[in-house]
């Protein structure tokens, strides 16, 4: 904890670099200049203190116009020097390239709504209960906002309600965060890893706990999890937004979980259809002994036409899902959700969701966190 | 040396008579404290009211930093913590800092140090204590009534809008409390103009009066402003509350909320020099005197408090950098706020120049103005990392920014006030304090501020913003360190308050000049009489003519030593 402390924050952005080397460019000069005045100021405490003794006039100095302006002219030129380069940087943390894509971020008490150029929402913020009690006093997280290495992103904000700001330390950004109107600014991260983002401008009761975390991926991560088939944050759900979120709701709606559900949480026997966790583009062994490998074409079949193909050990007993129940539309999200899920990510069934006749009844208390 | 000394004439000696008795011995009842028109007992009228709202401060301060040891809140939920910084800042900044040096020092010193016997308004100068009163009772009403929890920046929308605590009442006081800054500015400004005595030229004000004339113009020019802002969010939370909403600021109403930012900072940028630059004078005045020094650079030092004032005007929109205002309005208050610092560079180089071949002695006062040296510079040169647009951006609204200004509010401004407070207590109350324990809490209140706030710098540096009750479990040894530090300055403030309390049921008797000061107000007796001076002074000399041991008045100023000019 010390360890962590002490040393300097991560400097995840090109920005950061800047930012710091002004920085450290500033403390450097500030720091000579008031070690030098505390050296004269040491050395005269010591060397002029009253001895016994001493009892004669001291000299009767009134100043030095020469001196005056050396110590006027001196530092107003280290100040416009710390001014010039900090407007050179501020100018560039301002500007955007032109070609960077746009993240929209809404500030609301306490929150932070993220939305990506092609639909995909993120909602960061911490839970004060959870803060305390479930998780000992580490930060509990909503969602994550991924952000790709290397590219720039142009971020315009604006907030629902009161003035917040959005500052994430590692790339050394901030912004206000005004209702009424936008305000933009811009990261482009060059350092994997996930990084604090904080609410700077109070904002009321909950303004310590409108925080959240930037993951910065390589880029094919970034696809992957636009796209829903890489996952963060709690729930294991893919991003909201993506088609992989929009299979999930109709996964739901569809009462697909009834029968294919996760392992872990029904009785074995209670699960009457199998499993799909990471079933794409694996080897399905059939009924009569053959094996098909699970493609588009094969889950599609699968819905459709779900008697076509009996997958070994279990009953045909899946209804048929027609154009009249399942449109092509929504049959690629579900197909898209299905292909995105990965060990351990299907949702827990819970009594919310009324079972088909004949199902299993039996349902666990807690859901898998997706609903928070 | 007849240049800078004119040789007295018919210069009544000042020796105490014995039909006047001091202010104090002046009546014993309620009314003749409550209804004095006497600047001497206004002024303590005042060191008690601020000594009253310093304690409350302090102790809503020990609740932050306690709070703070564990980075899920230690002591308070979340509303109570953002209810205790906001009473911390709200009573701190304007029933503290704002009145201390002007309300009790000035009205206290500026007409003994000029040769007067009382303000130009003495009946204006007991209404100011009255209205000051008045809003510290709207202040504490809100306290009581539950807190506010917007913050001492009083941002909108959040709150005219969202807030739910006791705005009205809160804005309400700071607005009253800002009428008795402009009356006590306003006051103080046509004192140093009419009342000055025979032979005190404006070359020969001590600096703590130019101090004070710097203050009072921003007191009187600045002051107005802020009630503008604060009548316009009293109308749009007071609207609200009503259920007729009128928008000004709530961009929901169509008002703008970075208006009242441009408005607030007006007043509350220059307001950081009304509680700044009274130090400075009194640090001057310290130095010289423990020192047995002319000031370096008389003119300089003064003209530097004026050129603070004025361009202390045009800087307000560097609180602003990251709020979405033009790119070339940033650029021009950044450049401006670098012009500001100039003047504060070159008192502090005066200041250690003035040491140069001294006799210096470290009393309190000293210590505490050597400690104002040295946390000052340090407030200084940290507020240039903040004007400079590049580095302003990562570290706006983070702890950097607490601990800057509390290096220049509480190591810079606390401190000269302490130092004032030891200075004078001799002439104000007519004993002394203990000298050793004085010394110690010196000392002990300066180790204390350097660790509350110097780790505060780091944890803004990492990105810890202000006014979090919850923080990354990864900063938690830096708040600790910090909180630690406040304890150690709690205990010295305590002490401070002890020995002071006790010296004046015990303290020996103080005499005229203890310290062998050079100023008016140390040829009267301690405590002076009513209408401070026997007859008229006639001012001879400029302010510190230590080498010469002669006071303003043209007597020794240590009748141990001898004197260029000796008068008698």
């Amino acid at each position: 904890m010390i360890l962590q402390t002490t040393i300097l924050p991560p400097q995840a952005s090109e920005m950061a670099w800047h930012v710091d080397n002004l920085i450290w460019f500033i403390a450097g000069t500030t720091i000579i200049a008031s070690l030098g005045v505390y050296a004269a100021l040491f050395y005269f405490c010591v060397a002029y203190r009253d001895k016994p003794g001493n009892t004669g006039p001291t000299p009767r100095i009134l100043g030095s116009h020469k001196l005056e302006l050396l110590w006027t002219v001196i530092p107003l030129l280290i100040f416009l020097v710390m001014f010039g380069w900090g407007a050179w940087v501020y100018n560039m943390a301002l500007h955007a390239p032109d070609d960077a894509p746009e993240l929209y971020i809404v500030g609301k008490q306490w929150m932070w709504k993220v939305q990506y150029p092609g639909g995909q929402r993120v909602i960061l913020a911490a839970n004060n209960h959870d803060y305390e009690k479930e998780i000992g006093g580490q930060g509990y997280f909503e969602g994550v906002m991924v952000l790709p290495i290397n590219r720039p992103v142009r971020i315009v904000t604006t907030s629902e309600d009161v003035i917040h700001d959005f500052g994430v330390p590692a790339f050394r950004q901030k912004l206000d965060v005004i209702p009424g109107r936008y305000t933009s600014t811009w990261y482009q991260p060059n350092k994997l890893g996930e990084y604090h983002v904080f609410c700077d401008q109070y904002c009321g009761t909950n303004h310590s706990l409108m925080i959240g975390k930037i993951l910065v991926v390589e880029q094919a991560d970034y696809e992957a999890w636009l796209e829903g088939r890489w996952k963060t944050g709690p729930g294991k759900n893919a991003v909201d937004g993506s088609l992989a979120h929009q299979g999930r709701q109709l996964f739901m709606k569809l009462n697909c979980i009834q029968c294919h559900g996760s392992t872990g949480s029904l009785n074995q026997s209670g699960n009457r259809a199998p499993n799909l966790e990471e079933i794409h583009k694996s080897r399905r062994p059939l009924k009569g002994g053959t094996t098909v490998t699970a493609d588009d074409d094969y889950l599609r079949e699968s819905i459709r036409k779900p008697r076509a193909k009996i997958r070994e050990g279990w009953e045909p007993i899946m209804p048929a899902y027609g154009a009249d129940k399942v449109s092509e539309e929504d049959l690629i999200k579900v197909i898209a959700y299905i292909k995105s899920l990965r060990k351990g990510e299907t949702p827990v069934r819970t009594e919310d969701w009324v079972a088909p006749v004949g199902g299993p009844t039996e349902s666990t208390p807690t859901e898998g966190g997706s609903q928070r | 040396m007849s240049a800078v000394i004119e040789a007295p004439k018919g210069n009544d000696s000042h020796e105490p008579h014995s039909e006047h008795v001091s202010y104090l011995k002046d009546g014993y009842s309620w009314s003749s404290w409550l209804l004095t028109v006497d600047h001497k007992r206004i002024g303590i009228l005042y060191l008690l009211t601020i000594s009253f709202f310093f304690l409350i401060g302090g102790i809503l301060a020990g609740l932050i930093r306690f709070n703070l040891v564990s980075p899920t809140g230690w002591i308070l939920d979340n509303d109570m913590y953002n209810k205790a910084f906001t009473g911390h800042g709200v009573v701190m900044l304007f029933f503290f800092l704002i009145p201390a040096v002007p309300g009790v020092m000035g009205n206290f010193f500026v007409p003994i140090m000029i040769g007067a016997k009382d303000m130009a308004f003495p009946k204006l100068n007991l209404a100011s204590w009255y209205i000051l009163i008045t809003g510290a009772a709207f202040a504490v009403w809100a306290l009581l009534a539950g807190g506010i929890d917007t913050g001492w920046t009083l941002y909108p929308p959040y709150s005219s809008r969202s807030s739910h605590s006791n705005v009205l009442p809160g804005v309400m006081g700071a607005f009253i409390a800002g009428f008795s800054s402009i009356a006590t500015g306003l006051n103080i400004i046509v004192t140093i103009h009419r009342l000055r005595a025979p032979g005190m030229t404006w070359g020969r004000l001590p600096l703590f009066i130019w101090a004070m004339y710097a203050t009072s113009l921003i007191q009187l020019l600045a002051t107005p402003v802020l009630a503008i802002a604060l009548v316009l969010l009293m109308i749009e939370t007071g609207s609200n509350l009503a259920g007729a909403p009128v928008g000004i600021f709530d961009p929901a109403l169509d008002g703008d909320p970075v208006l009242f930012q441009h408005l607030f900072w007006f007043y509350s940028h220059p307001a950081v020099y009304i509680m700044i630059l009274p130090g400075m004078g009194v640090v001057s005045e310290v130095l010289t005197c423990f020192s047995r020094k002319n000031i370096f650079g008389y003119k300089a030092v003064a003209w530097s408090s004026v050129g603070i004032a004025i361009v202390g005007f045009l800087v307000w929109a560097h609180h602003m950098f990251v709020a979405g205002i033009s790119f070339y309005a940033a650029l021009l208050f950044s450049l401006l706020s670098m012009l500001v610092a100039v003047p504060s560079a070159i008192k502090v180089f005066n200041w250690v120049s003035t040491m140069y071949r001294g006799r210096i002695t470290f009393q309190a006062p000293m210590i505490f103005t050597l400690g104002f040296i040295v946390l000052f510079t340090i407030g200084g040169v940290t507020g240039l990392f903040l004007a400079t647009l590049g580095s302003d951006i990562h570290l706006h609204d983070t702890y950097f920014i607490v601990a800057h200004f509390h290096f220049v509010m509480v190591g810079g401004m606390v401190l000269a006030y302490l130092s004032a407070l030891h200075f004078w207590w001799p002439k104000m109350t007519g004993v002394m304090y203990s000298d050793f324990w004085s010394r110690l809490a010196a000392l002990i209140i300066c180790i204390g501020y350097i660790l509350t706030f110097m780790p505060q710098f780091w944890l803004g540096y990492h990105g810890m913003p202000r006014r979090y009750p919850n923080y990354p479990e990864d900063m938690r040894v830096l708040n600790v360190l910090s909180t630690a530090g406040y304890t150690i300055q709690g205990f010295g403030f305590l002490m401070c308050g002890t020995y002071l309390v006790m010296s004046l049921f015990s303290g020996k008797k103080a005499p005229a000049n203890p310290w062998h000061a050079t100023g008016l107000e140390w040829d009267i007796p301690s405590p002076p009489i009513t209408h401070n001076f026997e007859s008229t002074p006639r001012v001879v000399c400029g302010p510190y003519e230590y080498s010469l041991n002669i006071t303003q008045s043209g007597k020794k100023a240590n009748p141990d030593e001898p004197s260029e000019v000796a008068t008698h």
